[in-house]
């Protein structure tokens, strides 16, 4: 039997968009065995079998002991399925990855190009296809378009890039060994102090991330407000009003304030100055991930998972080019004016497009940020085939007009000052306009630019200051780190990569380290973060993290040996994890303590309506074993408010109010049912309402029969 | 030693958040006094309803005139 060439991609949709690309006739065989889809394509007389993975199919475990022991030093790769209970359909995907590697003599790796994709490729070739990973070939790629998966496959890499698997093997080794010993202890402390399991975990870059967040979190509860006043004038000028803003913008003292609205309460102010300027305002530079995260949450408000999620979705689409990228660079290979032209097609485009198109020469604007593997992200010129969702559309489009913005020009925009002085004090009115659009034009409508437009104004000119008001204002607490603003300093501080810092927030969410799109940490994140500060302060210093991340970037580059990194961080785990074992009693009354209280926290529902000074609550009666819901202040003989539940499904306080009465609404979820949002009030009127329409319902019902 | 307010281990009288928040109230104190001409207790009532005031800060009022210091 003829031999095959075997190409294994990351995903199912990348393998589709694979096989289509270097099919001769661009229709693959689709089959399905076991539940694993594959393509068998032919490229002249050469029959190819393309077969994705699902993400990581071979991950790290433990060889020896226990699942409830720490320290763990011995480690191996191993199929998912060994280490994840949810993993069991990856023993059906490996199986087919050595049936099919039978029937190959060529093997081709074309998973995603960075250190998670060339992992993967690795370790199917390595242990599901035996060994192929010395002879496997290696296709690069930016984009699914055909004419470049095409050439990747005509011209692959002559081998895998193994630097880049070993730096990928060193970072999960690490991170497994400090993620599964600290999160194992912290656990284990708590557990063996209270009997009842809670998974509290933390890592390498998970600790320091919640270093930051509890810094923040600290000056936050901390914060003292000092009161401080401003002062606004209304100004009217040929008969319109202005609003100008004193010289200072705080005054310490009231008294102050109060004289200063006095002396110019209804005084005429003379324009002293006016200070016109001028700004060129460069083109933004092209996205890399993060950049890509930053401004779409800014303006849509999507989470960096969320965008992460949308921007592969696009890449499998081959409307986009290879998201997770740290590239801020475009480099002329892709072709500008054919991506622009291509771009032109959709009415929406066209005319900014033939603009750029119009320009002798295209040169784009570029950050300084590089990538080996990837340039920044592009669209690839394709059009949607298929209706994109709503967020998907966005994202899309966002992405469509930076690429045209960063080969526009530099815009200009003029702001005014003009100062107005009125019984020895001044005032300033602000104006701003833009002069010349430049790149802002193809940006649009993702400007953030307002224009306050000013009247024709002359030094020397009289006006009367028609209200002066005094503002009581305060000093506000830093602002809270949201997900997006959050990712940007783990970025700025060099810790996680693109592919793993979204993921490492949602494991905080996940954990009830913290809460809320305002980021706030629980008591739980905060207990957790000191008790990881008093006993292995080291893992959650940034600079450690980054330290390390240096020296995994070394490995890459040949200057660092996995083995010595490996050999560190076990060196420096096993005296600091004999230590925390003495001291397990004393860290596990405290995790249980916290742990116990956020899980009242989470069953309070609001205040009582009838004492007001007692919480109600989801209480379990010993005596029936019902839950129901109760007062706090009953357990103090204040209070007898109680009030039923459903028994069946779980119940859980939601932070939302009933639209009719205003009480707190209680979700209860059942197995195979919707979720269903409980009102407990029995007088709402909405139960009012339900219950009059059965009985008229009931009555039309005896009537008609 | 227990922190009065949170039962957390203290570093001086409070645990570390109270008494940071401690250390904020006392300092604040003068500008508050410079602003308005208030007295002690007025400063207490005046941060205990302000909106900006942190919660740590909060409980360290409510504290303090509770033990009418």
């Amino acid at each position: 039997m003829e031999k095959c060439t075997l190409i294994i991609t990351e995903k199912p949709d990348a393998a589709q968009r694979v096989a289509k690309a270097l099919d001769n006739k661009e229709k693959p065989k689709k089959i399905e065995e076991k539940g694993v889809p594959y393509f068998v394509a032919n490229r002249g007389e050469k029959k190819l079998v393309v077969v994705p993975a699902l993400g990581h199919l071979y991950t790290i475990v433990q060889t020896q002991g226990k699942r409830n022991y720490y320290p763990i030093f011995n480690f191996k790769w191993a199929p998912r399925y060994v280490a994840e209970r949810g993993a069991k359909q990856i023993r059906a995907w490996i199986q087919v990855f050595s049936k099919l590697a039978r029937d190959a003599d060529q093997f081709i790796e074309a998973c995603d190009y960075d250190l998670e994709g060339s992992l993967i490729g690795y370790c199917i070739l390595k242990y599901a296809c035996g060994d192929k990973e010395a002879t496997a070939k290696r296709m690069k790629f930016s984009t699914l378009m055909k004419s470049e998966l095409e050439k990747s496959y005509e011209e692959p890499l002559p081998q895998l890039d193994f630097a880049l698997i070993e730096t990928g093997k060193t970072r999960h080794e690490v991170d497994w060994l400090y993620g599964i010993n600290l999160s194992r202890a912290l656990t284990l402390a708590a557990k063996h102090w209270s009997g009842r399991y809670t998974t509290l975990s933390t890592g390498r870059v998970q600790g320091p991330t919640l270093r930051f967040l509890v810094g923040r979190e600290r000056e936050i509860r901390c914060f003292v407000p000092t009161p401080y006043w401003d002062i606004k004038a209304m100004i009217e000028i040929q008969g319109s009003t202005y609003e100008a803003e004193y010289e200072r913008k705080e005054i310490e003292k009231k008294v102050e304030a109060d004289t200063i609205v006095e002396k110019c309460r209804g005084k005429i102010g003379e324009i002293e100055k006016i200070n016109v300027k001028n700004f060129r305002q460069i083109p933004p530079i092209p996205f890399d991930l993060g950049k890509l995260q930053t401004e779409a949450y800014s303006l849509f408000r999507y989470t960096p998972r969320r965008t992460a999620g949308i921007a592969e979705r696009l890449y499998l689409d081959a409307l986009i080019s290879y998201p997770r990228t740290s590239s801020q660079k475009l480099p002329p290979i892709i072709n500008y004016r054919a991506i622009l032209k291509a771009l032109s097609k959709e009415p929406a485009y066209r005319k900014l497009a033939s603009e750029l198109l119009e320009k002798e020469e295209l040169k784009p604007r570029e950050g300084t940020k590089e990538d080996p593997a990837h340039p920044a992200v592009y669209p690839t010129g394709n059009l949607p085939t298929r209706a994109l969702s709503e967020p998907e559309r966005k994202v899309w489009d966002l992405i469509v007009r930076r690429f045209m913005a960063v080969f526009g020009e530099p815009g200009v925009k003029q702001s005014m000052r003009v100062c107005i002085k009125a019984n020895y004090h001044h005032f300033y009115l602000h104006g701003r306009r833009i002069l010349k659009e430049g790149w802002m034009h193809f940006y649009k409508p993702y400007i953030r630019a307002e224009e306050v437009l000013l009247p024709p104004l002359k030094e020397g000119e009289k006006m009367r200051l028609k209200q002066v008001t005094r503002e009581d204002k305060f000093t506000k607490p830093p602002p809270r780190y949201n997900p997006s603003s959050l990712l940007k300093k783990m970025e700025e501080e060099g810790i996680g990569t693109k592919a793993t810092r979204a993921d490492i927030i949602e494991t905080l969410y996940n954990r009830r380290y913290v809460t809320d799109e305002q980021i706030e940490v629980t008591d739980l994140g905060i207990d957790v973060f000191e008790t990881l500060q008093e006993h292995c302060p080291e893992v959650i210093s940034v600079e450690f993290t980054r330290g390390l991340e240096e020296k995994m970037g070394q490995v890459q580059s040949g200057n660092e040996k996995r083995e010595n990194i490996l050999m560190d961080a076990v060196n420096q785990l096993k005296p600091l994890l004999e230590e925390f074992k003495q001291k397990e009693e004393t860290v596990g009354q405290r995790l249980s303590n916290v742990i116990k209280r956020a899980r009242m926290q989470e069953r309070i529902i609001g205040n009582c309506p009838n004492c007001g000074t007692g919480q109600l609550m989801i209480l379990y009666s010993r005596k029936t074993r019902k839950r129901f819901i109760g007062c706090t202040n009953y357990f103090k003989g204040l209070c007898k408010t109680s009030f039923p539940l459903p028994q069946r499904g779980t119940a859980k306080p939601l932070a939302k109010n009933c639209k009719s009465c205003g009480w707190s609404l209680v979700q209860i979820r059942m197995r195979g049912r919707r979720l269903w949002e409980l009102c407990f009030n029995p007088k709402c009127p909405l139960k009012e309402e339900r219950r009059k329409r059965v009985e008229m319902r009931d009555l039309q019902q005896r009537n008609g029969k | 030693m227990k922190c009065e307010i949170c039962n957390r281990e203290t570093v001086n009288e409070y645990c570390e958040l109270h008494e940071k928040a401690n250390k904020n109230i006392v300092e604040k104190y003068n500008a508050w006094n410079k602003a308005l001409s208030i007295s002690w207790k007025e400063y207490l009532n005046e941060i205990a309803k302000n909106p900006y005031t942190g919660s740590s800060a909060k409980e360290l009022v409510e504290h303090l005139m509770k033990i009418g210091e």
